[in-house]
């Protein structure tokens, strides 16, 4: 089970998230090029902040407690971070727009 | 001199601020649901945050010669939350900056 800790909170997040597109009304996955659009530089700026960064020892992950798939030095749960998070604040954008 | 993560902590939010008051002008920072849209997400990080860099199981750590060493609340880095704010805020601006120029296509 240790191997999920991390991929597991980013499924929580996109969880409890998702109310926000399907009842709200917030529409971000339904516009999937603009958010392809917003995401690509967000990812590509923070990635290599990362890889830098871990490259640098500035920190590093509990080999235990990911997946064990790894892209450029970064656990894949890391770049699904930079999708997950993003998307998150996105849906509580939009569903505050929706609000008013 | 700060720590390496400290530095870039700091730097990257005012870089993204930079960028939208110098460059991008979305109006971003004039609406109130952007704060209250930063408010949240800030809020969110503190429990994701906290169980990722949990003390005495980590999920993340954190070299002591890269950051101010401290941490709050709980065990985060201080550092995350500058990390964190200029990822939703890049999000926020970029995104906005796509709905614009959409805007202009569809109605210009």
């Amino acid at each position: 089970m240790d191997r999920w800790q991390y991929i597991g909170v980013l499924a929580a997040c996109v969880a409890i998230t998702l109310p926000l597109e399907a009842v709200v009304g917030a529409r971000v996955y339904r516009q999937p090029a603009r958010l392809a659009a917003t995401l690509l530089p967000v990812v590509v700026i923070f990635a290599v902040w990362d890889i830098v960064a871990a490259r640098r020892a500035h920190w590093w992950w509990s080999p235990e407690q990911v997946t064990g798939v790894w892209l450029l030095g970064l656990p894949i749960e890391e770049w699904l971070f930079f999708l997950v998070v993003p998307a998150c604040a996105l849906l509580t954008y939009e569903a505050l727009g929706r609000a008013r | 001199m700060p720590a390496e993560y400290t530095a870039a902590a700091i730097a990257a939010p005012v870089a993204v601020v930079a960028m939208e008051l110098l460059a991008l002008r979305t109006g971003l920072f004039r609406e109130a649901r952007y704060w209250i849209t930063v408010a949240i997400a800030l809020a969110f990080q503190i429990p994701v945050d906290g169980w990722l860099t949990r003390a005495g199981r980590p999920i993340v750590q954190y070299s002591g010669d890269a950051v101010s060493g401290i941490r709050f609340p709980w065990n985060i880095p201080i550092e995350d939350f500058g990390f964190g704010f200029a990822l939703v805020t890049l999000t926020l601006l970029l995104w906005r900056r796509q709905t614009q120029r959409a805007k202009v296509r569809d109605h210009g």
